[in-house]
């Protein structure tokens, strides 16, 4: 009997040995954790019970008409085809980009928009990549393609903030005068591709978008 | 290959050892390459000719200064590496362990015999002599066998639960499974999707930020299917269905595939995501302050990222794993610089010492890093 149980607990031993995962998936326990745990809801924790039946969510929208400290107006128009127009009346409020303010829509530039676009603007991101890439459709070419150059800087502002075809909206994860910026980063990349070019004038830009409204 | 190996080419028959030629070709590349025989041919071999230099930009002294580098790194690999050199130091240390170890296990259970050939030899004599003696005790009831193996035990036993107990509440290795695969692999490392697309708020706040699920749908009402990447693996080994994943997220966000105009993104519902890096809540850390003022990469705190399917909590995220790092992050205090954070130069003291040579860097320790109410207040 004594043998069977030793021979018993040996068995039982390499069990537990070899079921152990090297794969943690549980983050463990705390031996007296003080003040280790918030007594407030944190941002990211779990959601308890009675916040997740109240409907409330860790990431959800402003209230609405509110607008962050130090930030500009909100857009004006809705995201229909008649603010689609209209958004071609629309002048970029910021003044053109000193050198840091450059730097700085550069950065956000490759970090949101490179992704689809590419670095240099040419519609050809990692994401694309030549027809390689996951996605199946073809990015704008910013520099050189005429529905691009020749769309107003509302426009081209409207579909950052909207979305258009494929292109989710950039709302959510630019604030509003991060978006003019960007609309002044390609603008100036164009300026740059075209040796300096003046821009087209308003009229004109607003006809080329109300085509392709039409167009689709 | 791209072109001709730079080492030895000063030696070559065409160069022989004259510099003038060198620069020459550095800053006549395109015309040279039309009119003299040598580098057309290696145009030719090499299919392309490297750039041209303006003399402004790479002065002669710089094209001697790489030269000299060449030859310097062309004579060190060319040298015979002694015995126990370099590379090999590294292992060296980890195989003596190992041989003392064997050695000393050798030892011990020589020892055990010889113990127990001299209790049997005695046990002999003491027959022959015609001593009567009790019984001796079998090796496992012997006091002085049972108190070796409770020392060893104690040290072994107390090492393991002194590092359990150090590692209570600390959960380096966490990997939790998700409600969706998500593979930042698949994302930000074949894709090359920048860290911040996603967790932008890193850059502008303390939390580092999960996406809602809008952001996701910005590149997924186009990508529904998971086709053109490698094979996807739970850590158990369980293969995944991409496809079947992106599906999970459409279920989260309303949104169907077949029918995309008449996504309605009010109706998502959030995703709940695991969170895996916690810290307590007496410990206060800002994401912005690290990656925006203090320029630390992400993958300097999580690990190679674009390498994991599922994430794990690559750091111990332990108080002394902060303290070090504090005492060896150097503080970039060029703040002359555009890029520079003019925050520093209110450091003058610092600044001096730099002047005059008493100090060669600043780390985040000189400048208050290891204050106890930087970050528990």
């Amino acid at each position: 009997m004594k043998r069977f149980l030793i021979i018993a607990g040996f068995a039982a031993a390499g069990i537990v040995m070899v079921s152990c995962n090297k794969v943690r998936r549980s983050p463990g326990s705390a031996y007296m954790p003080d003040m280790a745990y918030s007594v407030a809801y944190e941002t990211y924790a779990p959601a308890a019970e009675r916040l997740k039946q109240s409907g409330a969510q860790y990431n959800g929208q402003p209230v609405p008409g509110t607008i962050a400290r130090g930030e500009m107006a909100p857009y004006k128009y809705k995201n229909d085809s008649a603010g689609y127009v209209n958004s071609a009346g629309v002048v970029n409020p910021l003044p053109a980009l000193d050198a840091n303010q450059y730097l700085e829509a550069a950065r956000l530039y490759l970090i949101n928009c490179g992704i689809c676009h590419g670095a240099k603007l040419d519609g050809n991101g990692p994401l694309y990549n030549g027809g390689n890439g996951p996605f199946a459709a073809a990015p704008r070419n910013l520099v050189s393609d005429p529905v691009v150059t020749g769309m107003a800087d509302g426009t081209m502002f409207h579909s950052i903030t909207y979305g258009k075809n494929t292109m989710g909206s950039y709302a959510s994860q630019l604030t509003t005068s991060q978006r003019w910026m960007i609309v002044h980063y390609i603008r100036e990349k164009q300026k740059a591709a075209t040796g300096g070019a003046p821009k087209p004038a308003v009229d004109s830009a607003a006809k080329a978008v109300v085509d392709t409204v039409k167009k689709g | 290959m791209t072109g001709p190996k730079l080492g030895g080419v000063i030696d070559k028959e065409y160069y022989a050892g004259d510099m003038k030629k060198i620069y020459n070709w550095v800053y006549n590349v395109n015309n040279l390459v039309g009119s003299d025989p040598y580098y057309a041919a290696l145009k030719k071999q090499y299919g392309s000719i490297m750039t041209q230099f303006e003399k402004n930009s790479l002065p002669e002294k710089d094209i001697d200064a790489i030269f000299s580098y060449v030859a310097q790194e062309v004579a060190n690999n060319a040298k015979p590496k002694a015995p126990g050199e370099s590379t090999e130091t590294a292992t060296s240390s980890s195989q003596n362990a190992v041989i003392f170890g064997v050695i000393s296990l050798i030892l011990a259970v020589i020892a055990l015999i010889l113990m127990q050939v001299n209790s049997n030899l005695k046990k002999m004599s003491d027959d022959a002599e015609g001593i009567m003696r009790p019984e001796p005790v079998p090796f496992y009831r012997n006091k002085v066998y049972i108190a070796m193996v409770a020392i060893v035990f104690f040290v072994v036993g107390g090492y393991y639960v002194t590092k359990g107990a150090i590692g209570l509440q600390r959960q380096t290795n966490y990997q939790p499974e998700q409600p969706i695969y998500y593979s930042h692999k698949v994302h930000a490392g074949i894709n090359q999707i920048n860290c911040l697309y996603c967790h932008g708020n890193a850059w502008e706040s303390k939390h580092a930020a999960i996406p809602s699920v809008n952001v996701c749908m910005n590149c997924h009402k186009a990508i529904n299917e998971y086709a053109k990447g490698p094979k996807l693996y739970k850590e158990n080994g369980e293969e995944v269905n991409g496809t079947a994943e992106i599906q999970k997220l459409y279920d989260y966000a309303g949104f169907d595939p077949k029918n995309a105009a008449a996504w309605d993104p009010s109706k998502a519902k959030p995703i709940e995501w695991v969170k895996i890096h916690n810290l307590p809540d007496h410990v206060y850390f800002n994401h912005s302050q690290h990656v925006r003022a203090g320029k630390v990469q992400c993958q300097t705190c999580h690990g190679e990222i674009t390498a994991m399917d599922e994430v794990k909590q690559f750091s111990e995220l332990s108080m002394g794993w902060c303290v070090n790092c504090h005492r060896q992050t150097k503080v970039d205090f060029n703040y002359d610089d555009k890029k520079g954070n003019k925050f520093y130069s209110i450091y003058e003291k610092f600044h001096n010492d730099i002047k005059s040579g008493k100090m060669d860097s600043v780390t985040v320790k000189d400048i208050g890093g290891l204050e106890c109410q930087k970050c528990h207040y």
